[in-house]
């Protein structure tokens, strides 16, 4: 007979679940209207969803900082809130895309709101933990509800991506699971910084088990943060999803991807092991140099874009490797700032959404299609120019201020060839950010059409977010230091 | 008015964002008013500068990003001051030179008022990561002039144009970035302030590295040889407006730079540089020259004659004497008058013939005499004649670094008689001779919109060239600030030897 488990209620601290809960609870709503009554417009359901996000947030920045509940797998540090406020924030700005004037597939399903909530969850279970194990059925809940959502794009191309991003994933998945067996065989816990304590304590010894783990560890999120040489499936996936869930994919997976990432090898990198940051080094160098090599062979802007954000990563994998706390906040400043950029960017290729193949038979956002913008719809053009030179690094737009930050953190650190390659790919990736601003405001129109393509798919609510991400990038020489203030606060609480 | 500064850098901008609001006929008549103003309220701030008063003056501070030590720091001295009155000048002339007929002329107009606000930000801002703003977004405006109104290979040289210059001033901002590092290192405190920058002494071995990456970027946007191949690109695809003021004043940031950073923070450096970035400029000054008297794209000539002569400019520099450096910053505003003058010239015959090939050309000085005596003025002047605006910026140049090197100078001089040779015998096959093309027979001579551009170039360029002190009182002072600077700074022998030498030698003696 099992012993009875005596615990008390006060001692698991639900406090630290409730921003989940919260997101969960909404899922199950959403899923309860639709059992009562269905055929509800997605109206309801957008909002809904945004409601609840926003009753998470309210949750998750109410949270005190260090503090663990739940038999201590949950583990609230600073970089947990942070995180968590990021992926919830960007969620709330990306839900509302949903609102396009055109009728799509995926939005008649309630149930696409209810997997959003859930993933949601999954991601903020990832960065609210340091145990292996729930990191794991984080990333799993997450990762399952999205290629659901990616599926119900309902397109030949979108299948495509979501098998292969399932594929990759599972396999990613595996080498997680992997990796996690060896150090719990090692060491006999699932918790990192017992893992890293008793590592410690043996000297990192047997070297050759810990670097397959850390291989495989690092191949888990190569494939899951789309860094070279784990990228390959990134691209189509994006070309697959719509625009509007290719711009979460971009932004939201990877800060999520990005803690993790930073919690497991921030213990390794300072075991003072040479071989972790020479492959991460290799890594990092490869993801952004490679992928803008990449992207300025592209002819579709979302794809160019997606190699765009897998050079972006580089950037910040470049800030954990550095692993000092100037680095680890430049890399939530620079991901915020990036954020509304990229967000900017997705939101207009998703407004000129219209499935026809005037402009190319395979691609629904050819460079094309954007010749000659300026003279059709000039506001448009102007702010799609404003997210690309940001995207280049023109200051004193958001993504400039992200990118100093971060190469002065690799400066400050004795990188300073590190930084040169920074420097350099800023320069190469400004070639293809500017084909697009060529093709906008120096080519004429191809078609004679009256530029309506550019708002085909466009409502209030689109223009809206169109208008904060605008915005924001534009004046965000005045919100660096806030945010610095901010992050610098929560990443120095929890001691990265 | 304490915020003159301020008020320079933003009121083009801000009435740029105005100007999407007024009617496409009325805009003309309101961007004009605008550059106006601008060039009156900096002609007011040459009127309230005080000559005497070493330093910055109008200074203005506010915490941009303190977590960061960005701030908005403003201030002019005798250096940059007169390269903001040719900045809001030139743009005034750029703006009444467009002809009428221009393509799309309310966006060209708005976007010359942007790149006016860019233009007075890189030579007001004393924090180096404004600088490094300004300077950046310097380039959009002007990618979209080149891009957009610019002949056939237009997005080609306008690319070319930006990814040169976004690539060198990269290098720049990482030395920037160190640059802030060693001086938090020795403070404990961040700062991007030039002014607090000045009083950092630096390792022999940091400055050399620092020295070569601020180099990269200044000497891209010079340009130096060899990184000068994208700028016969961007003249010869870039419309009038745009060559004049890519001349005159976009090139001068770079050579600004060098006054401004190179010296003042890396003196050991720069001394030990001297050699190497002389042999540079006398490459550049003697090679371009060649390559000019082999153009027949007339444009491409004076573009090609505007690098020999920036060359000029960044050996006056590495002269490190109040002689050269003075000399330098003068021929730089003298450059920025002529070469925009010479840029305006050829837009005229563009304009009439729609070719710049000179073998096109013959005989003009009969049938546009007036053009033809203005084009001779602005020709003597970039020859530099004595008694024109460009022989007294080429001599103190020349003299200043005749202390440094007697051999270099000479061989540097030999340029100003390779232009001589080019310059002239470009104006024998366009203007004398006789008529050979019937199309030439029937042009018509400058009309009122040329002359109101042309002739207070005309008239600045004989008064400057017979009476220069009121511009080289002012920057003189500075410049002997800089050195002083430089020779307080100074921490390896060589530096120690050389900068006494080549300055002080008359007490010495």
């Amino acid at each position: 007979m099992l012993e009875a488990v005596n615990i008390s209620f006060e001692s698991l601290n639900m406090a630290t679940l409730i921003p989940m809960l919260v997101a969960i609870a909404g899922g199950l709503v959403i899923l309860v209207i639709d059992l009562l009554k269905s055929d509800l417009d997605k109206s309801l359901y957008v909002t809904l969803s945004i409601l609840f996000l926003l009753m998470d947030l309210g949750a998750t920045v109410g949270l005190d900082i260090n503090q663990r509940g739940f038999f201590d797998v949950m583990f609230i540090d600073g970089i947990a809130i942070l995180s968590q406020i990021v992926i919830i924030v960007a969620s709330t700005l990306f839900i509302p895309l949903a609102f396009a004037s055109q009728k799509f597939h995926e939005y008649k399903y309630p149930e696409f709101f209810a997997l959003f909530l859930f993933m949601t969850a999954g991601f903020q279970f990832m960065v609210a933990s340091d145990n292996l194990i729930l990191i794991f059925v984080g990333l799993e809940t997450a990762s399952l509800s999205l290629y659901t959502l990616m599926v119900l794009h309902n397109k030949d191309k979108s299948f495509e991506a979501a098998i292969k991003y399932f594929t990759m994933g599972a396999m990613a998945a595996g080498f997680y699971a992997f990796s996690s067996m060896i150090f719990y065989g090692l060491t006999g816990s699932v918790e990192l910084y017992k893992i890293f304590e008793v590592l410690q304590a043996r000297d990192f010894e047997p070297m050759i088990l810990i670097l397959v783990a850390t291989i495989f560890m690092l191949a888990s999120f190569g494939f899951k943060l789309a860094l070279v040489p784990f990228h390959t499936w990134g691209p189509d996936v994006y070309e697959g999803s719509s625009a509007a869930l290719a711009g979460y994919i971009s932004i939201v997976p990877k800060i999520a991807g990005f803690v993790v990432v930073m919690r497991i090898f921030e213990g390794l990198i300072n075991s003072g092991v040479v071989w972790v940051e020479y492959i991460l080094y290799a890594v990092v160098v490869l993801t952004m140099t490679m992928a803008n090599i990449w992207a300025l062979v592209q002819s579709d802007v979302k794809r160019m874009l997606a190699y765009s954000s897998i050079s972006h990563a580089g950037f910040v994998m470049a800030a954990i490797m550095i692993g000092t706390t100037q680095a680890n906040s430049g890399i939530f400043l620079y991901w915020i700032l990036f954020a509304f950029t990229n967000l900017g960017a997705f939101a207009m290729l998703w407004v000129s959404h219209k499935r026809d193949a005037t402009y190319h038979e395979r691609f629904d956002h050819p460079f094309e299609k954007f010749a000659g913008m300026v003279k059709l719809m000039p506001i448009g053009a102007v702010m799609m120019g404003l997210f690309m030179i940001t995207l280049a690094g023109v200051p004193p737009f958001s993504v400039f201020w992200g990118k100093l930050y971060l190469i002065s953190s690799a400066v400050n650190a004795d990188y300073l060839v590190l930084a040169l390659i920074m420097a350099i790919n800023s320069a190469i990736s400004a070639y293809y950010y500017l084909k697009l601003v060529v093709f906008m405001f120096l080519k004429d129109p191809i078609s004679n059409e009256d530029g309506s393509v550019y708002m085909a798919n466009a409502s209030l609510s689109l223009k809206v977010i169109l208008g904060i991400a605008a915005f924001f990038t534009a004046i965000s020489i005045f919100l660096v230091n806030p945010i610095l203030d901010f992050t610098s606060y929560y990443v120095a609480m929890s001691g990265f | 008015m304490d915020y003159i500064l301020s008020v320079l850098i933003f009121f083009p901008a801000l009435a740029g964002l105005l100007g999407f609001l007024i009617d496409r006929k009325a805009v003309r008549s309101y961007v004009t008013t605008v550059a106006t103003i601008e060039f009156i309220l900096s002609l007011y701030l040459w009127i309230q500068f005080d000559n005497n008063q070493l330093g910055m003056q109008f200074m203005e501070q506010a915490s941009l990003i303190p977590a960061f030590g960005i701030q908005y720091l403003l201030g002019v001295d005798g250096i940059s001051l007169f390269i903001v009155v040719l900045s809001t000048f030139i743009t005034l002339i750029g703006i009444i030179s467009l002809p009428e007929d221009t393509k799309d002329l309310k966006e060209m107009l708005l976007t010359l008022l942007f790149l006016e606000m860019t233009m007075v930000g890189v030579f007001v801002t004393l924090d180096a990561i404004l600088f490094y703003l300004f300077w950046e977004l310097s380039l959009v405006p002007m990618l979209y002039i080149i891009g957009a109104w610019g002949g056939p290979k237009r997005v080609y040289a306008s690319v070319k144009f930006f990814l040169y210059t976004f690539a060198g001033s990269l290098i720049m901002l990482v030395g920037m970035l160190v640059m802030a590092y060693l001086y938090f290192q020795a403070t404990g405190v961040w700062s991007f302030s030039l002014l607090e920058w000045y009083r950092l002494q630096l390792p022999f071995d940091y400055q050399l590295w620092l020295f070569g990456a601020f180099f990269l970027g200044f000497a891209i946007k010079v340009p130096m040889f060899p990184f000068h191949t994208w700028l016969p690109y961007a003249h010869g695809q870039a419309p009038t407006v745009g060559s004049v003021i890519l001349a005159a004043v976009l090139l001068k940031m770079g050579s600004y730079g060098f006054v401004r950073y190179s010296l003042p923070l890396y003196p050991d450096a720069s001394v030990y540089f001297i050699v190497p970035i002389a042999i540079l400029s006398i490459i550049m000054v003697i090679y371009t020259a060649m390559v000019a008297y082999a153009q027949k794209d007339i444009k491409q000539l004076v573009a090609y004659s505007s690098i020999s002569h920036m060359g000029v400019v960044v050996l006056g520099t590495f002269a490190l004497n109040p002689e050269g450096i003075t000399g330098s910053i003068f021929l730089m505003i003298s450059h920025g008058i002529v070469s925009g003058a010479l840029f305006l010239l050829v837009g005229v015959i563009y304009d009439r013939r729609h070719t710049k090939m000179m073998d096109e050309f013959g005989g003009l000085a009969s049938v546009m005499p007036r053009y033809a005596l203005i084009f001779g003025i602005m020709m003597m002047a970039s020859v530099g004649l004595p008694l024109t605006i460009g022989f007294v910026g080429e001599f103190l140049s020349l003299v200043g670094f005749y202390k440094v090197s007697h051999i270099l100078t000479i061989l540097a001089g030999t340029a100003v008689v390779v232009g001589a040779i080019y310059m002239l015998s470009a104006y024998k096959k366009a203007f004398f001779g006789t008529v050979t093309k019937d199309e030439n027979k029937k042009l018509l001579d400058l009309n009122g919109r040329e002359y109101a551009t042309l002739v207070p170039l005309t008239l600045l360029v004989i008064f400057l060239g017979v009476y220069p002190k009121p511009v080289l009182e002012p920057v003189d002072n500075s410049v002997k600030a800089i050195v002083s600077l430089m020779h307080q700074k100074a921490i390896t022998d060589e530096a120690k030897e050389v900068i006494p030498e080549i300055n002080f030698n008359e007490e010495a003696r």
